[in-house]
């Protein structure tokens, strides 16, 4: 058995600007959560847009927490590394995602079916010139909209280079962000045109697009809980490289069958191949040159076990849904 | 950038009338009738003989008039009077109403007008005590300010009917009343309260210009109180 180092040198660069740059986004989340937080007013949408905000802290950590635990080497209490800890703590992050989500909803679509009208009032921020909160409103969504949205933007690209679902996830969760951000400002507009409705309507949309967001990340903690086979970074189809690496085996002239099986360990595959050899000449030999082979493929192929066995049971395809 | 952005906004929208009500109250009761409710609760509301006094009818009174409205009363408990807000029979509530009021999720608050302590004042013509721990101190019997002497100092509480009436003693008193009475502050302040008044839920454009006039007119809270005190 060998392992890959984690990272490739290019890669490594790669991986230090996405550090960066989720240092940034928390810091400049919980400026805007300050401002935010400072205006809430009686705005239900404000209220739902602080909610995301504050949630959306969960990626950026999760991500620098795992960037920091897979560093860590696997010891004999904890043979397999710490790659799980970082899916156990994404999960317990999107089930609470999806619940704030559901109960802002739920407190939203009340409050619109009460025909509850929002108060907001005037406000003394700078000095002896009162003002309408709505207007602070309008400036703290506009404060924690656009920056949001060019930093999903900018991470993105390195979310696909690094092959980092939570990067990925936290980048798609950024960029959807100018929706929160115009919903909340069309609310707080609306209520100054005295519009009571527009308020919980749109903070009814912020909290379903909220909901879709916990929804998306529980789905991506459980496949990767589950050991679903490896997927492309944006989880729309299955990842090649178990393919590649079954016809690599299949292309030695010692292999008469063979099947792989990878899952996915943090940005990472690992996993085992089960060969059938023709003859037992040199087997160890073979194994640990086809290992070695193996590893040099790709370099998000971080542990391969090979096994050689007489013959191959091959696991069912699953259904439709699968 | 945003700052100023949001004040230009703040300047171009002032002028086309932003924020509106949903249901037009303040269009309704300029230069017509505004419907308010009191609760007496001395010195900012009274009703002597049935008709209304203090500190806060007289705001009320001249925020009609800048408006060109009259003012039409009606009287009744807290919780009728903001049961006929909730459901906008009343435009406003007056009633010695704070900040802290239970009534928030039913009824639109202002901002606070006035804050009021009730602190621990000794005769002006006695020395400031060190401490008041032991010491007697008159307070008024079934305030809140008796209950905060009694738990959380150390001086003993004199429940007397009237606290105004207690001369050449210490005595828990409305900051306010400290002047007339030739007090002096010891500094041990009992409780804080703010005082505001109540609209209906999400008539933005009334509570914005109600809230104008209080910011505009709030100086005058002194000599409110003062005017109502003397006409006791």
């Amino acid at each position: 058995m060998s392992t890959h180092h984690e990272l490739p040198p290019d890669k490594h660069e790669k991986l230090v600007r996405a550090v960066r740059l989720e240092w940034f986004s928390i810091v400049y989340l919980i400026t805007a959560i300050t401002l935010l937080y400072f205006t809430l007013g009686n705005s239900q949408a404000m209220k739902a847009a602080w909610v995301e905000d504050i949630l959306g802290l969960t990626p950026p950590i999760a991500f620098l927490v795992a960037s920091r635990v897979r560093r860590r080497k696997p010891n004999d209490h904890f043979p397999y590394g710490y790659h799980r800890a970082t899916a156990i703590a994404y999960l317990c992050a999107s089930v609470a995602l999806l619940a704030l989500g559901a109960f802002i909803l739920y407190d939203s679509a009340s409050k619109l079916l009460k025909f509850e009208h929002p108060p907001i009032d005037l406000v003394k921020p700078f000095g002896d010139q009162p003002i309408w909160l709505g207007w602070l409103m309008l400036g703290a969504l506009a404060y924690s909209t656009i920056p949001q949205v060019i930093l999903g933007r900018l991470k993105q690209p390195l979310a696909k280079e690094l092959n980092d679902k939570v990067l990925y996830a936290d980048a798609e969760m950024n960029r959807a962000d100018w929706l929160t951000g115009v919903a909340a400002m069309a609310g707080v507009v609306g209520i100054g045109f005295g519009l009571w409705w527009a308020d919980s309507v749109a903070a009814s949309i912020i909290s379903v697009d909220i909901v879709r967001d916990g929804w998306k990340n529980l789905r991506v903690a459980v496949d990767d809980l589950m050991d679903k086979e490896p997927t492309v970074v944006d989880d729309a189809r299955a990842d090649p490289l178990p393919l590649w690496i079954k016809n690599e085996l299949m292309l030695l002239a010692w292999v008469k069958d063979a099947e792989v099986r990878l899952r996915e360990g943090g940005h990472v595959f690992m996993g085992e191949a089960f060969v059938v050899p023709v003859d037992n000449d040199d087997l160890v030999g073979r194994l640990e040159r086809a290992n070695r082979h193996l590893l040099d493929l790709d370099w998000r192929l971080h542990e391969l076990v090979i096994s050689p066995v007489s013959e191959i049971n091959r696991p069912e395809p699953a259904g439709e849904d699968g | 950038m945003v700052l100023v952005a949001v004040a230009l906004m703040a300047v171009a929208a002032a002028g086309c009338g932003i924020p509106r009500d949903p249901e037009s109250t303040l269009d309704r009761v300029r230069g017509g009738t505004l419907r308010a409710g009191i609760t007496a609760s001395e010195p900012w509301t009274t009703l002597e003989g049935g008709r209304p006094g203090g500190v806060e009818v007289a705001l009320v009174e001249r925020f009609a008039e800048e408006l060109g409205a009259r003012v039409e009363w009606v009287d009744g408990s807290e919780a009728d009077l903001i049961g006929a807000l909730e459901l906008r029979e009343l435009d406003l509530v007056v009633g010695g109403l704070t900040a802290d009021t239970p009534w928030q999720a039913k009824a639109a608050i202002t901002r606070s007008y006035a804050t009021t302590r009730v602190v621990v004042a000794v005769p002006a013509s006695q020395p400031l005590p060190e401490d008041i721990a032991g010491m007697r101190v008159a307070v008024e019997a079934g305030t809140d300010a008796a209950g905060i002497l009694e738990d959380k100092t150390d001086a003993i509480p004199v429940r007397v009917p009237d606290v105004t009436q207690v001369r050449g003693s210490a005595v828990a008193v409305d900051e306010w009343l400290l002047a007339d009475l030739d007090l002096r502050d010891t500094g041990v302040h009992l409780s804080k309260v703010k005082h505001v008044m109540a609209t209906p839920m999400g008539e933005n454009a009334f509570l914005v210009r109600l809230e104008r006039f209080l910011i505009a007119h709030q100086d005058e809270v002194p000599a409110l109180l003062d005017a109502a005190e003397a006409g006791r």
